[in-house]
């Protein structure tokens, strides 16, 4: 049961930053709230009281995005749901609805933000290798002087371990900054122990694109989440298929590469498997995900049996 | 603490309430409006039995600080038609039997209006994806899905509104869809659980559990929470006013432990305070000094030499052994041409119902204890609680609250004893409402069982002779073990006819949580095992395995394992049934090729995907959808 003395709701970003850096030790900022109420339960951290806590789900600066040279800035305040919901978002970030997709339930979705995914820094939140494929950022804004200065972090650099991040104590994320990858087909593979509302095992973001004829890999995004304390970038994988003729042995020879990078504590040898299943399934769902291109397997045939 | 004010629209009616700073909408809407029709199942948004409009978006409501709506407009179940009527998603699941025990219902049914909603043509697979986030436990969803589909065509005018209406009735009700009378209580909300229900001056209990799974209670000191300003009564086992110990068979569990802890989770106290959270942090506040004890937690090393005694009347740790003999095993053996021998073990399951155990007792003006509670067992509870709280019979009541799925977890009287002490120590209505965690840990479970499994056959495919061991984990009270040996005995060698069997069934204590009734009662870890061993007979006699099934099967006149003869038998019809359904292609199970004719047909489940709504939503540029 979670209890805390006072609950704010700042309609500013300077308030809820004011408010934030003399918070009192041991409170909480608050955004969709789906993580922080299941955490204070009996298995997790039982019943906890906290002194306050600063919801920032009211503060017009951190709703909406904005897409300008070829970057999307989406305010905090942005929900899983809206990828599936936003046109603009689903061409911009066409891994994003794939991944929202298998994210909880529709319910939750409409209050988890991708902000708040990443700063809980779960080695298994979803949001993260989407994120790390889309080379995404993330805004963080602190009071200096009363006056608003705000920094910018790559999400491979923020997350550092389980639940550990470079936020600042007095630090609010205000942002997540990723590629326009219009144009680029998206995927994402999940596996867990049932479909909705369940916590990954191991998944994987993937954004390919071809040439207009949909022979040739031109650019490949690949990032695995669960498998290691980090989010990982498959920058092999990625180089090892740029240039080259679209083929099924290709894809299956280089998927081969991503089991090595597994870390993650248990279920070793199960993720490794998963993984290279993972890159494959991920890689050919995206090509055939690409907005008006049809994809020509050179191999197209050979590979039925395989 | 200071108190929150907040303001919202509620079901259409501006409503004001002060109220704690971390208030949940759900609790808001159901201890401060009195709007029980969205239920707690779980409270960590896994199960959808919270689900209510904010703002039009559809959200779990146990996972939103009330304060997250201040200012919104709210829907509830209550809200969605006017009083005395149903919308066409209330119907169309009134039409379809999809209510059962109704406590995911109110839950289901936003989903499903929600889903209609956001797209009034959706698929079923889209429907099946939408409604995603709700978990039923009763219907297997069919029924669910059928309704939402029925409200779509419904509400799109492609089907009359007549379709939400009764079927006729002809000849006979046998064939015929007939409604449940409980129904619209249920699709609307209205109906009370014992969660659902409030007394005037009603206190809150909860109950300090044990972290061990065997030990010692050296002492237990209450003086701090009863000390705490709000706290009414603390109960230990020293409470208990007559002879304590409750159980289906053998009366062997204590209200509260008493000497010794048998099982992680088990009742060592209780407090019964003016409010849940004065309750939680009363029972915090109570200090229990343990010395653990070794413990047993496999069922085979219960029975060992030396193994820790869990029950003191019970020195071999046996809660009961069934055995069943017919015919001559040995005989049977000898005129087998193929031996079988195998091992099978089935696994703890958590029934899950959505509603977890809740309760109310109190002591009316004649010093009539009641306990009001969705307990599936009421008259076997009256009988035993008058014993433990030393009272004639006629001065205890038990109300059976509607019981939000039991499948056998409610039958055993785990806090009604809790409850009516605490009413008796008071003279207040009390009430407890477990958490799912609480309903998990201390609630019966599925007996694991281990089979050793031996079976002789002839070439033909005849069974001579079975000899059927199993051992089933107790865990650490009898609860319904003896019951479920004895029916796992009967069952065991499945509906065959078997002239020569040796059967044992025993279920031992452990210090694991303890098993109880489920559905099946013991039948489904013996069928596991039977009709595996017939599988695995028939690919090794190079049979179909509908073929060894019949050439076995009872028939009229064949003697049941216990003797009785058969005046009437339906396996034949059954198999015949379930063969042509199956579209089954005849064969040993281990000669098809890749491709099987009788996989993948209109009437199969296919593999889970998600992303239906995808299908035919292609953009523009910009963003918008193309129109076709």
């Amino acid at each position: 049961m979670l209890t805390c003395d006072t609950y704010h709701m700042p309609t500013s970003l300077h308030d809820a930053l004011a408010l934030w850096a003399a918070a009192p030790q041991g409170s909480k900022l608050i955004s969709g709230g789906t993580d922080i109420l299941p955490w204070a339960r009996e298995g997790r951290e039982g019943d906890v009281h906290l002194p306050a806590l600063i919801d920032v789900t009211r503060i017009p600066e951190l709703g909406g995005h904005v897409i300008s040279n070829g970057r999307v800035r989406l305010g905090a305040r942005t929900v899983y749901q809206d990828f599936l919901t936003q046109g603009t978002l689903r061409l911009a970030l066409p891994c994003m609805p794939y991944c929202a997709i298998w994210f909880a339930d529709d319910q939750i979705r409409e209050q988890a933000t991708l902000a708040g995914n990443l700063v809980n820094a779960s080695p298994v939140g979803d949001g993260t290798p989407a994120v790390v494929a889309l080379n995404g950022e993330i805004e963080l804004a602190r009071l200096v002087d009363d006056e608003i200065v705000r920094r910018v972090v790559p999400v491979i650099d923020f997350i550092e371990g389980p639940g550990r991040t470079q936020i600042a104590d007095d630090e609010i994320a205000t942002a997540v900054i990723l590629d326009a990858a219009n144009g680029y087909g998206g995927s994402f593979q999940k596996v867990g122990l049932r479909r909705s509302l369940v916590i990954s095992v191991a998944c994987c973001a993937a954004l390919v694109r071809t040439d207009r004829d949909g022979r040739v890999f031109e650019h490949v995004r690949l990032a695995l989440g669960g498998v290691g304390p980090r989010p990982i970038r498959l920058e092999r994988v990625e180089a090892a298929l740029r240039g080259e003729l679209v083929s099924r042995r290709l894809i299956k020879q280089v998927s081969e590469l991503a089991a090595d990078t597994v870390a993650s504590r248990s279920r070793q040898e199960y993720r490794r498997e998963v993984v290279v299943n993972f890159v494959r399934a991920a890689l050919e769902e995206a090509l055939e995900n690409q907005p008006d291109v049809q994809v020509k397997f050179q191999d197209e045939g050979e590979m039925a049996n395989a | 603490m200071p108190k929150l004010k907040l303001e919202m629209d509620v079901n259409g009616k501006r409503v004001s309430r002060s109220t704690a700073p971390h208030t949940r909408l759900l609790d808001f809407l159901r201890d401060d409006l009195n709007l029980t029709g969205t239920k707690e199942g779980c409270g960590a948004g896994e199960c959808g039995t919270c689900s209510v409009f904010v703002d039009g978006k559809l959200v779990k409501s146990c996972l939103m600080p009330a304060a997250k709506a201040n200012g919104a407009k709210v829907e509830t179940i209550e809200g969605l038609a006017i009083p005395g009527d149903l919308t066409p998603v209330q119907k169309a699941f009134h039409k379809t039997g999809a209510s059962q025990c109704g406590y995911c219902i109110p839950g289901m049914v936003m989903a499903a209006t929600s889903a209609l909603r956001e797209n009034p043509s959706a698929g079923i697979e889209e429907i099946k994806e939408r409604l995603g986030g709700n978990i039923c436990r009763c219907t297997g969803y069919t029924k669910i899905f059928e309704a939402v589909e029925l409200a779509r065509d419904v509400i799109a005018g492609d089907l009359p509104v007549t379709a939400l209406e009764e079927d006729a009735v002809g000849d006979s009700y046998i064939g015929t869809n007939v409604r449940r009378l409980d129904a619209p209580s249920k699709v609307s909300g209205r109906l009370k659980y014992a969660a659902d229900m409030k007394m005037y001056d009603m206190l809150q209990v909860q109950i300090l559990r044990s972290p061990h799974a065997h030990a010692r209670i050296v002492s237990i000191d209450t003086s701090a929470a009863e000390a705490m300003e709000g706290v009414e009564c603390v109960i230990t086992a020293a409470d208990v006013p007559g002879k304590d110990g409750y159980g289906v068979f053998v009366h062997d569990q204590p209200t509260l432990a008493t000497g010794k802890v048998r099982y992680v989770g088990e009742a060592v106290a209780a407090v019964a305070a003016e409010d849940l959270l004065t309750a939680r942090r009363a029972v915090a506040a109570i200090k229990v000094e343990y010395e653990e004890l070794p413990g047993v937690y496999f069922a085979q090393d219960a029975q060992k030499q030396g193994a820790p005694i869990i029950h003191d009347y019970a020195p071999d740790n046996l809660v009961k052994h069934i055995p069943v003999r017919k015919g001559d095993v040995a005989a049977g053996f000898a005129a087998a041409d193929l031996i079988l021998e195998d091992d099978f073990s089935t696994q703890q399951v958590e029934h899950a119902y959505l509603e977890p155990e809740a309760g109310i007792a109190y002591v009316d003006p004649d010093d009539v204890v009641v306990v009001i509670s969705p307990s599936q067992n009421i008259s076997h509870h009256r009988h035993m609680l008058a014993e433990i709280i030393d009272k004639p019979i006629n001065k205890v009541r038990f109300i059976m609250s509607p019981v939000g799925g039991g499948f056998g977890g409610k039958e055993d009287m785990i806090y009604q004893g809790i409850l009516a002490i605490c009413a008796m120590k008071t003279h207040r209505p009390v009430q407890l409402n477990f958490t799912r965690e609480e309903s998990i840990l201390a609630s019966a479970k599925r007996h694991p069982s281990k089979v050793h499994y031996k079976m002789g056959l002839t070439n033909d495919g005849r069974i001579t002779a079975i000899e059927f061991s199993m051992l089933s984990d107790g865990g650490a009270y009898g609860m319904s073990s003896e019951g479920v040996m004895r029916k796992a005995a009967i069952l065991s060698c499945g509906p065959y006819e078997v002239h020569n069997l040796k059967v044992d069934t025993t279920a031992v204590y452990t210090n694991n949580t303890p098993s109880g009734a489920f559905r099946t009662f013991g039948g489904m870890q013996a069928q596991f095992a039977t009709e595996s061993m017939m599988d695995m007979a028939a690919e090794a006699l190079g049979m179909d395995p509908f073929a060894i099934r019949r050439v076995n099967m009872m028939k009229i006149g064949s003697k049941t394992h216990t003797q009785q003869e058969l005046k009437t038998a339906s396996l034949d019809r059954c198999l015949d049934a379930a063969e042509q359904s199956c579209r089954w292609e005849a064969g040993p199970p281990n000669v098809r090729g890749q491709v099987r004719g009788d996989m993948g047909g209109p009437d199969t489940r296919k593999p889970c995907t998600l992303g239906a709504r995808f299908e035919g939503t292609d953009l523009e540029p910009d963003g918008t959808e193309k129109v076709a």
